[in-house]
């Protein structure tokens, strides 16, 4: 007999007790799904109710696609979850929190987007490997640990950065003053004389929200799709 | 008699009282102990002989140690999260890489799951837990507990499944069409629905699963 064991009954939840559009905990997320949601593929766990999942392609989803999308091209990596019910998302076991965009965008790292309202649209940005909501309406994104969010201007580590709202400025910036001369040029180039592995960030200015999670692993890019390879355009080859 | 702890979510702290006091664990999932324990390695899961074939036919391995002694013992695997599940008289089905330790008078052995298993890679059979006591099962990060009953069935993606107690009917569900042919997958194609009265234990992370590209 263990009766005098510490356990705390366990939350079980049901249905009608998932949160509404809210974590379950700091690692799944539910979506009281009444139409539809577009999310990456193989990130839902579980679901009550009648929920269809339909690869994107041609055919009836073909509307769909030309007002989310803009572009078939990375298509192939998400999903429409169609029906009604509680839906749980989750990815790897990372955090996940739901982000509200009002009239506004943000840019964020491929691997990082789950799933989205298909009231917002999502573009390829003209940074490589990044994604850009654009619109009103609710998204879903995963961090390894936590995400903080700053405000510019501010620098930040490349594998810290999860992405960023209505900010128009990133840009690199390297510590000049320590990469200068003769001495400087040995560090950078060997690591002799100790690189601190932060010469290089990115700087982000004027006005917005910076965010960023608790770690530099970086989750596992997602094909954002291919870009047309044209003068001017970044990115292709 | 033994005592679970949580010790924060992912080590697990079971007291002994020595004596005729054990606990089965998986096999390793030792990481500290104090006062005198001893470890005896179990062949074939710990359930007899006819266990031990059952478990080599079905490929439902599990390795298991007797921990017995007197102090406290603390076990953790890969940092998963752990949650207790405490059983009086019913079963739970867990997979067998998802069990920590359970209580020494809870029985273990194996059962037929259908479809489920082979769309998870995990073999057609799951290990089942059973009698009056504690069982520690593990999940990639905090297992979220569902409940199911009549006119509430659930369901649940295989490499997110980790283990469910209760009266429950199990379905394999699949969405496969054409468009899973034509490359147009979902990754959502195989589902487990589940049907009856119980709890289900979904872990917010997927195994790589055979179906999981789908």
């Amino acid at each position: 007999m263990s009766g005098e064991s510490p356990v705390h009954e366990p939350v079980v939840f049901d249905a009608r007790t998932l949160p509404v559009n809210d974590n379950v905990n700091p690692y799944a997320f539910s979506v009281d799904l009444d139409g539809r949601w577009f999310l990456q593929k193989g990130k839902m766990i579980a679901y009550y109710g009648q929920i269809d999942f339909h690869g994107i392609g041609h055919g009836p989803l073909d509307h769909l696609i030309a007002a989310s999308f803009h572009s078939p091209l990375h298509a192939a990596d998400w999903v429409v979850a169609e029906g009604k019910g509680r839906l749980l998302l989750a990815d790897r076991a990372f955090d996940v929190n739901s982000f509200d965009l009002d009239d506004g965008n943000l840019t964020v790292r491929s691997g990082n987007l789950l799933a989205f309202e298909p009231s917002l649209s999502l573009k390829q940005s003209i940074v490589p490997g990044f994604l850009t909501l654009i619109g009103t309406g609710k998204f879903i994104a995963a961090s390894n640990g936590e995400v903080h969010f700053m405000e510019p201007p501010v620098r930040v580590d490349p594998q810290a950065l999860v992405g960023w709202a209505d900010c128009p400025s990133p840009c690199h910036h390297y510590d000049h003053a320590y990469l200068q001369g003769v001495l400087g040029g040995i560090r950078a180039m060997t690591g002799l004389g100790g690189a601190s592995g932060e010469e290089h960030q990115f700087d982000f200015v004027g006005q917005g929200t910076v965010l960023i999670q608790s770690t530099e692993m970086l989750l596992a890019e997602r094909n954002a799709g291919a870009v047309p390879d044209q003068a001017g355009v970044p990115g292709p080859g | 008699m033994a005592r679970f702890r949580l010790e924060g979510s992912k080590v697990l702290a079971v007291t002994l009282a020595g004596g005729g006091d054990v606990v089965k664990a998986k096999n390793g999932a030792m990481v500290a102990y104090d006062g005198e324990m001893t470890f005896k390695k179990l062949t074939g899961g710990g359930d007899g002989l006819r266990g031990m074939v059952t478990r080599r036919l079905t490929g439902e391995q599990m390795e298991v140690m007797q921990v017995k002694g007197q102090g406290t013992c603390f076990f953790a695997d890969r940092a998963s999260d752990i949650s207790l599940v405490r059983l009086n008289g019913e079963k739970l089905h867990v997979e067998a890489s998802n069990l920590l330790c359970t209580e020494g008078g809870l029985r273990t052995g194996t059962t037929f799951t259908g479809l489920r298993g082979a769309s998870q890679g995990n073999g057609l059979f799951t290990t089942t837990v059973e009698g009056t006591g504690l069982a520690a099962v593990l999940s990639d990060g905090p297992a979220v507990l569902l409940r199911v009953s009549s006119g509430m069935p659930l369901q649940v993606d295989p490499g997110a499944y980790v283990a469910h107690q209760g009266d429950l009917r199990q379905s394999f569900q699949s969405g496969v069409n054409f468009r899973t042919v034509l490359g147009e997958g979902s990754g959502e194609s195989f589902q487990v629905r589940f049907e009856g009265e119980g709890v289900v234990y979904v872990q917010p992370s997927e195994r790589n699963t055979l179906g999981g590209d789908l």
